[in-house]
Formats: C-alpha cells, structure tokens, sequence
C-alpha cells in the first residue's frame, strides 16, 4: 500500500530525522581520522575501554541473574502488590541517572544505609571502585533484561509448564530445559539491550563511583574528561560508543525496528 | 488530518517566530540600559554572584542577571560556540584566554584571588590536621579533575610542595568541579579533598584543614565583557561592579581574598 503523505509532514519529519542525524555526523566531520588508531590505542583510552568492557559485561551479567528470576515472578506469580513491585523496578529506566547515583550513595555509600554496615561488618567499600562502577552500572541496565524477559515469559503459553509437570519434571527443571530455551530470543535482545545501556551509563557513575582511570573511569567519564582538554580525543572515544551502538541495533534491527 | 496540519503549522511558526526574536534581540539589545545580562562564571562563584547578581538588579531596575555556572574550561568552550554570554567570570587565566582569542574581551580585570585548603567529614575519618598527612596510605582523596582550574591547581600545589609522587596514589577520583569534590567529603565519602577557602565558607558539614601561605597557591579571577556582547554596555557597568567595592565586599565574605595589587 502506498500512500501520498502530505507534504508538510514530509517537511517536518525531514527536519526531525536531520536534528537526530546531525551530532551523529559532527562527530564524523570533526573526527581526527589520521589520528585515530593512535589515539585509540594510546595508554588513557586503552585503559578506559578495557574497564568499560568489564564493566558493562559483569553488569550485563548481574542484570541477567538478578533480572530474568525476577522477570519471572512478575510473568507467573500471583501475589499483591506485583504491578507495584513491576513498576519499581522499571524505576530506573525514567530515573535521571544523577538521581539514581544519589540514591546508591545514600543506600550504598560509606555512609549509606546499607553501605556503612557493607564497610563496617564485610569490610566491602563500593565507592571509588571498580565494583561500585558495575553497581551503578547494573542499576540502570536491569529494568531493560526485566522488561525484555518478562514479555518472553508471558508469551510462553502455560500448558507447556503444565505439560513438564504432569511428566514428573520439577519447576527448577521445567524452566531451564522448556522455558528457558523458548525465550532464548527474548533474552539475548533483553542483555544486548542492557549491555548496551551498561557501556553508555554516566551519571550514576560519576556520582557514585567516581571517576579514576582504570578503577571506575568507564569510556562516557573518559569522553567527559577529555572534553577538558583533548576535544579530539573526546571525539575519538565518543565514536567508539557510536560504532557500539549502530551494532547493537544492526543486531536487533528485526527486534526493534519492528515491521522490518 | 486537519487538526495536525494546525499543530504543525503553530510548531513551525513557533520556530521561525523564536528565530526571528533571537536574531533581532542582537541589534536592539545595545541600544537599551536595562535589559537581561548573561554571565558565565566559575562554579566556585555561585554563592558570591548570586548575591551580587540580586544587589546589581537592585540598584539598576529593569535589569535581569542570568548566571550559568560551571568549570571555568567548559564555559570557555561554551562561550566561543554558543555566543550568548555577556561576561565571563572566570577561576583561571588561561580559561580567560581561550576566551580572549575567541571571540575576544574588552574590561578585563582580576576581581578576587582563592586560595586552597584540604577538607575533610567534620569526623575526620583518616585523620588529616596537615598537608603532609595527605601522604598517609589509605586516605582517599578526591581532587577536581586535571583540566579544571581547582584540580590543576591543586595539582600545582603538590607539585610545588613535592608531594606528587606520595599523594597521587591516594587520589581516588577526579571530579568535574570543586562542587562536587565538596560533596563527596561531606557525605563521607571520601576522606579529605582539596578546593578553594570560599568553597566552605557556607558548608556546613565540612571540616577545613588550611593549608600555609607559603605552601599555597594563589588563585586568581578576571573578568571580561565578552566581544559580540549584545548589552556591551550593561555588561561593562556589571564588571565595574564586581571589581567595586560592594562586589569586593560580597566576595570577602564569601571566602576571596582581594584582587593581586599593580
């Protein structure tokens, strides 16, 4: 079916597709190309690339273990309170991130509520270290691997889980050999998604964790810094995080874009 | 379809009315002695020009003072390619000359020097009374990142004092501007940081450890109206007053020293 679309839509949308086109192309334009590898490859950058890859891969990894259970008892459970608690840990998609980095300082801080006895009783301190990195960086990118694998779960028809049942199969059974291999899509697109988030997340970090090369100063806190007094290497980095995220979406097209 | 078409129509009248007011604000705006002035200053001045900023709209009705604060380098940056401050107040010299190769300054004058001071929790935690403490394994000290005036001239001073090599280990974060090192300490944690006097002269919740004159750095602030001004006027009388003696008044009680004399 293909319809004439009105002009003036044609004119905005072309205007609203330039204004997201535009940064996009800045950085290309002002990208020092024949410094590039250099840059890339030179000790700050090396350094920041490297933590962010274990960070957002260790946050990626607690989102996984931590999200799809609870993804699981929102698609299943029957309890009271379940579209509150739904709600809740969808929270940190809308929240600014600073605020989330607030939050865990007054949470997990030195300080924090729970944070003092972590430090006082573990001897665990999150601030300032890598750990806390992957903490702030988990709290942003959990909701997406919740959200993702709850709509996997909930497409599943239950007969299947009745089915296992009846067969002797128990629950612990029943969802690592038929359920989990039915959602297997879902949740790959859910930690892809949440990698993703992981890799780009700031506020949170700077806030709670800190910002020191190697420790806590992830590529985005890399990019901030340099903006101070390497522009081009703030740019060189920053393209780094767009390569990553035009790969993202090339691996999900089908996923996100929808009617393909 | 229609109603659509309306709102479209309105969003994009909306847009050639803002550019249209905002091209014509640049020719008129001179003509007129009040008017709405914009300042970019160093974050450290925020208490100081707020208050300067009510007494100078005070003693010259009409006028709007609008103050964006942040590091001294990024508002450089800033005021080269978004061209709409009037003046710049800034923590160091060489963010006033980024500024002053583009796109240029007229009135320039130092208004205040800082100077720094090691903070710490009012429990003081690692137990900090002097600047070689800072040297003790373990403390965690947060300094303003390298770049932005308080970290470089934090850094400055460790480096005078040959303390690099025994206090940079003990660095565990570098923060954007010296509102957020403040922050870090007072909430415990980190245990001591290093900003500028005036940073704690209304902060509760911070101990101050001073540090020597002779071991210090001196930190000092220009001001400038920026060239391509659209209130050059306005915005000359505004430097006038910072450097005057109410302006002075409100920064020594804020924790600045007087401007270097000759």
């Amino acid at each position: 079916m293909h319809r004439r679309l009105p002009p003036l839509s044609i004119v905005l949308g072309a205007i609203g597709a330039a204004f997201v086109a535009l940064p996009v192309l800045g950085l290309a334009l002002r990208a020092p190309w024949g410094r590039i590898v250099e840059i890339l490859t030179g000790p700050g950058a090396g350094t920041a690339l490297q933590l962010s890859l274990e960070v957002s891969l260790l946050a990626t990894l607690c989102s996984v273990v931590f999200g799809v259970p609870l993804a699981w008892i929102l698609a299943r459970g029957t309890f009271r309170g379940r579209a509150t608690l739904r709600a809740l840990v969808i929270l940190p998609l809308v929240l600014p991130p600073v605020v989330a980095g607030v939050g865990l300082l007054e949470a997990l801080g030195r300080s924090g509520v729970v944070g003092s006895w972590l430090e006082r009783i573990v001897g665990i301190q999150l601030t300032f270290h890598t750990a806390g990195a992957v903490v702030a960086a988990t709290f942003v990118s959990i909701p997406l691997v919740v959200l993702s694998a709850e709509a996997g779960f909930r497409s599943l028809d239950p007969r299947f889980e009745h089915a296992a049942a009846v067969l002797g199969a128990k629950p612990g059974y029943t969802l690592r050999r038929v359920i989990l291999p039915m959602v297997g899509p879902q949740l790959v697109a859910g930690a892809v998604l949440a990698w993703a988030r992981a890799l780009g997340e700031f506020g949170a970090t700077i806030t709670f964790a800190g910002n020191l090369e190697g420790r806590t100063q992830t590529v985005p806190l890399a990019v901030f810094q340099r903006l101070q007094t390497d522009r081009e290497g703030a740019i060189a980095l920053s393209l780094v995080l767009v390569a990553v995220s035009i790969c993202v979406l090339v691996a999900l097209r089908d996923r996100i874009t929808g009617t393909g | 379809m229609k109603p659509l078409r309306v709102i479209s129509v309105a969003i994009a009248m909306t847009v050639l009315v803002a550019c249209a007011s905002s091209s014509s604000s640049g020719t008129a705006g001179s003509a007129n002695p009040g008017g709405e002035l914009t300042v970019f200053a160093a974050s450290s001045l925020t208490a100081a020009f707020n208050q300067i900023g009510t007494d100078f709209e005070a003693a010259n009705p009409g006028t709007t003072v609008t103050f964006n604060y942040g590091s001294s380098t990024d508002l450089a940056a800033q005021v080269a390619s978004e061209g709409t401050a009037d003046v710049f107040a800034s923590a160091s010299a060489t963010a006033m000359e980024t500024v002053a190769k583009d796109p240029g300054v007229r009135n320039r004058t130092d208004f205040a020097t800082n100077q720094l001071v090691i903070i710490t929790p009012t429990d003081d935690p690692a137990g900090v009374s002097t600047l070689q403490d800072l040297t003790k394994p373990g403390v965690q000290l947060v300094l303003g990142a390298e770049g932005v005036p308080v970290g470089d001239y934090a850094r400055q001073m460790l480096d005078e004092n040959k303390l690099t090599d025994e206090v940079m280990p003990n660095v565990v974060s570098n923060e954007p501007d010296d509102a957020s090192v403040v922050a870090k300490v007072q909430a415990g944690e980190a245990d001591a940081g290093i900003v500028y006097t005036s940073d704690i002269e209304n902060n509760a919740g911070v101990r101050g450890v001073s540090i020597p004159t002779t071991q210090n750095v001196i930190a000092t602030y220009p001001i400038a109206v920026v060239t391509g001004s659209a209130h050059t006027d306005l915005a000359a009388s505004f430097v006038d007053y910072v450097a005057g003696s109410q302006g002075e008044a409100t920064l020594q009680q804020d924790g600045f020293g007087p401007p270097p004399s000759g």
